[in-house]
């Protein structure tokens, strides 16, 4: 079955890009310059998947609104926020209303094409029964990969796929430094320095209100980051 | 010259005000003066009028038609005592001054006539190399000298008036006073008819070294009103001797005596501080009456201490009057003002007494009796009063100012202190203001309405201004970056599509040109927000607390893996140094500060990592060989987008030692730079708790 992709996005040119790219991966796209219209059309079928971008025309903030309403009707609707802002306020902002993914528009559009690959891969994953998928096991550590979700002592970690990509290569290999280059690489992102710290502060303090004795994931300074196994 | 030493010498200007206080008590000293001259004058004139009823006690009147010559007169000095007839003066009481010079004689003969009650003293000091006594009576001599006496002698001569006629000359009667040896001695009366001995007469003859001297004592009755001396020198008992006269002609003037009724007169008129000199027309003292001796002497009354003396004779005595003579001594008064006042003018001068050091005021007044000037009136008057009121007025006026150039010197120094202690609040808040490098532009006295005020407002208004620009600079470019976003992903994505067309080989190499280009600008771009980026992780910081050291070490390894054409070293005085902060931000400040040392370093350069710890705070430095700072942008170094680099692919945008400074000052830190011997260092100060 095609799945079907939604754009809510402002800038026309982009919004082309994008959907020529998404079609090219044979995905059927649905394009909306404005809030308003995309609520209109959800109301009488959502998509698959909706890329938001959060500025939307007059609306500041119109991409929060929408992901809001579409989130409170639908609780297993791809969400993936595809914007120019970069800040870890608006990124927290945009994960803590339901999205999957925040991302910003350095990303190229192979690495996109990969994310949202993934992000229907889990989908797909998550309605077959448990107990069939791949997983990994580190110590305490539990990888699904299939359905890209964490365990730690049994309890479900929710990491969203930038963080489960970074966890998943740093505790393949525990006790080898991943260096920042490669964190990016996995996570199949163009980050900078400073978005790589963030993420491993965050998910850090996902496991951290698990296990307040969590420290798996070290820092070598000037290096990058290891897992360390038990 | 600060503010306060400047209002100091302004308040020296209150000077101005005893020095205009000086000036009026001049002027009022001097229109008190006037006053008292005017006064003196008033009371003169009234004299003069009183006397004018007693023409007959002038001598003018007494003369009648013959006018006396006063060089030819003699005075009668009054005496208050009759002298012992012992050939010495020192029992008159009179000064060795009133001794008048024989005007003839070639040599010093003095003599004074006094006289005392009913009686007229002579006393005769005769200079004479060569004394010749008179031969006894009844000898030859006597007859040998004809004319006169043989031997040296003195002789009054006085005349016999016609009975009715005072002053007509009836005969000239002769007394002569020849001593045949020193002593007593009795005269002898020589008239044109007769010799004889006066035995009311007594007289005492005493040699002295260079002469002789005569004190004889003669009852007024024997006189006549005129009297002369004359002083025979003989060189021997047989020769004629040489006749010194002290008149002219053969008949001498009239004798000038006090006269007791202008005295009296006088007396009635005197005041204290006053005296009273009533003269004859020739100038001839004939009363004198003064109570000069009230105050006399001693310090004016005020004048307490040494200081308020000299201010006062600088101030207010201006000391260019002439010293006021004391009555003549010799009996006649010369002075200007007096002969003026002779001349019929009444006239007046001031003086300084000698003995007090004092103003004097002088006024002398003519006495008109009828159309005939008989004599004229003389009074002196000191200033006691006038000096008395003018010392409290100076001494209060001193004090007063005093209290008030101090009171204003002390005000104005307070105010001068108030006024550039505000000043300096505002130049230092300025300052700080500066230094801080999100600009504070609230400053002291903002509210004040004065000129303060002003340049605190427009102070505020300049550096709100600089504040506001420097946010936009310091804004500029995150601002930027996020700009230029969404046009790059449109050509980013673009290139991107275009790649999945069919393209021809050369389209493909100008596509992966332009993908190139695209990849640069999102490097730039990011570079470009980083800073923002910082400054939202040094706020969401979550400080822990690790070891510096340990952090350094691994850092600096992948340092020499990084740049492995230098070499870094890292020297710690301590093997742990524990810090409380946020290690990927100050890993990352530590980053930008190699990448600026590699960047001004050449290759097999070492740069050195250099960390201490005090008991507060970690000082962590970078030091790397190469040029020094340049002079030009040294304040700048540190701001957002200010690169020195000659970079020649000039993608250096300058915000490496902004984002080193976040994060220092973000830690509560400081960072600085500064020339070392042939290299340059960054040093960071952080304090050890955040």
């Amino acid at each position: 079955m095609t799945k079907r992709i939604a754009i809510v996005e402002d800038e026309a040119a982009i919004r082309e890009n994008y959907a020529a790219a998404f079609r090219r991966e044979g995905y059927a796209v649905d394009l909306y310059e404005a809030r308003q219209p995309a609520m209109d059309a959800f109301a009488s079928r959502l998509p698959d998947l909706v890329v938001i971008d959060v500025n939307l025309r007059d609306e500041v903030e119109g991409g929060f609104e929408l992901c809001r309403e579409l989130r409170s009707r639908a609780a297993d609707l791809a969400i993936i926020f595809l914007t120019a802002r970069d800040s870890e306020f608006d990124a927290v902002s945009g994960l803590r209303l339901g999205a999957d993914d925040y991302l910003t528009k350095d990303i190229s559009i192979p690495h996109l094409m990969a994310r949202v690959a993934a992000l229907f891969r889990r989908m797909e994953a998550m309605q077959k029964p448990q107990g069939k998928t791949s997983r990994m096991t580190r110590g305490d550590l539990e990888l699904d990969v299939d359905r890209m979700t964490v365990r730690w002592r049994d309890q479900s970690v929710g990491l969203t796929l930038t963080e489960f990509w970074i966890v998943h290569s740093l505790a393949r290999y525990p006790g080898h430094v991943r260096n920042r280059q490669q964190l990016m690489d996995a996570a199949q992102a163009v980050l900078d320095d400073n978005t790589i710290t963030s993420h491993i502060k965050r998910i850090r303090r996902k496991f951290l209100a698990i296990d307040p004795g969590f420290d798996a994931v070290e820092t070598v300074y000037g290096m990058g980051y290891r897992w360390l196994a038990k | 010259m600060n503010l306060r030493r400047q209002l100091l010498l302004v308040s020296l200007l209150t000077l101005v005000l005893p020095w205009a206080g000086c000036q009026f008590i001049r002027e009022t000293e001097s229109a008190l003066r006037e006053g008292q001259q005017q006064m003196l004058s008033g009371t003169a004139q009234a004299i003069a009028d009183s006397l004018a009823q007693f023409p007959d006690q002038f001598d003018v009147a007494r003369r009648g038609k013959t006018a006396d010559d006063p060089e030819n007169q003699l005075y009668g000095h009054p005496l208050t005592s009759a002298p012992l007839i012992d050939g010495y003066f020192d029992d008159w009481t009179l000064s060795e001054n009133a001794l008048t010079p024989l005007p003839g004689a070639n040599q010093a003969t003095r003599f004074v006539v006094g006289v005392h009650r009913q009686a007229v003293f002579l006393y005769v000091d005769v200079h004479d190399d060569d004394v010749v006594y008179s031969m006894p009576v009844g000898t030859g001599a006597i007859e040998a000298g004809v004319d006169g006496h043989a031997g040296d002698a003195v002789e009054l001569i006085t005349i016999d008036e016609v009975p009715g006629d005072a002053g007509s000359v009836a005969a000239v009667v002769a007394y002569a006073f020849a001593a045949e040896a020193p002593g007593r001695l009795i005269p002898r009366r020589r008239t044109a008819r007769e010799t004889v001995e006066e035995t009311r007469v007594s007289a005492h003859w005493q040699d002295t070294a260079n002469g002789y001297r005569l004190e004889a004592r003669v009852p007024r009755q024997l006189l006549g009103t005129r009297l002369g001396l004359v002083v025979a020198d003989a060189d021997t008992p047989e020769s004629p001797a040489t006749r010194i006269s002290s008149f002219d002609g053969e008949v001498p003037e009239r004798l000038v005596t006090r006269s007791p009724l202008l005295q009296s007169v006088a007396a009635g008129y005197v005041q204290p501080d006053v005296r009273l000199i009533v003269v004859d027309n020739a100038g001839w003292r004939l009363a004198q009456a003064e109570d000069l001796s009230s105050s006399g002497g001693g310090d004016p009354p005020g004048i307490a201490s040494g200081w308020m003396r000299v201010a006062y004779n600088a101030l207010l005595e201006s000391g260019n009057e002439a010293e006021l003579a004391e009555p003549d001594p010799s009996g006649r008064e010369q002075q200007d003002y007096i002969r003026r006042a002779l001349d019929g003018q009444p006239a007046k001068a001031w003086f300084r007494s000698i003995r007090s050091g004092r103003a004097v005021v002088a006024v002398a007044h003519p006495v008109w009796s009828g159309n005939v000037q008989t004599g004229a009136v003389v009074l002196q008057q000191g200033t006691d009063a006038i000096l008395s009121l003018t010392n409290r007025a100076l001494a209060r006026l001193m004090n007063v100012t005093l209290i008030a150039t101090l009171l204003v010197a002390a005000a104005l120094l307070g105010y001068a202190s108030w006024l550039s202690l505000r000043i300096r609040r505002l130049s230092s808040a300025a300052e700080r203001a500066l230094d801080d490098k999100r600009v504070q532009p609230d400053l002291p006295s903002a509210r004040a309405a004065d000129e303060i005020g002003d340049l605190s407002r427009s102070f505020s208004s300049v550096l709100r201004q600089l504040g506001e620009y420097n946010e936009y600079l310091r804004t500029l470019a995150s601002k930027l970056s996020h700009e230029m976003r969404t046009p790059l992903t449109i050509v980013s994505s673009s290139l991107e599509n275009l790649e999945h067309e069919p393209l021809t080989q050369e389209s493909a190499r100008y596509t992966a040109r332009a993908k190139d280009g695209a990849a640069r600008l999102h490097k730039i771009l990011s570079a470009m927000s980083e800073a923002s980026k910082v400054e939202e992780l040094i706020e969401n910081a979550a400080p822990e607390t690790f070891d510096l050291h340990a952090a350094l070490e691994s850092t600096v390894a992948a340092y020499a893996d990084a740049w492995p054409e230098r070499s870094f070293s890292l020297v710690a005085g301590d093997s742990s140094v524990p810090l409380h902060g946020s290690p990927e931000l100050i890993i990352q400040m530590l980053d930008k500060l190699v990448d600026n040392a590699v960047g001004f370093s050449a290759a097999g350069d070492e740069i050195l990592i250099h960390l201490t710890s005090k008991s507060h705070e970690v000082v962590l430095s970078v030091t790397n060989p190469g040029p020094p700072l340049p002079e030009r942008m040294r304040s700048q170094l540190f701001d957002s987008m200010v690169s020195l680099r000659a970079n020649e692919t000039g993608k250096h945008l300058g915000l490496g030692l902004f984002i080193a400074r976040l994060v220092a000052i973000g830690h509560g830190g400081s960072i600085r730079a500064f020339d070392v011997d042939g290299g340059v260092t960054f040093e960071v100060h952080l304090p050890t708790g955040m």
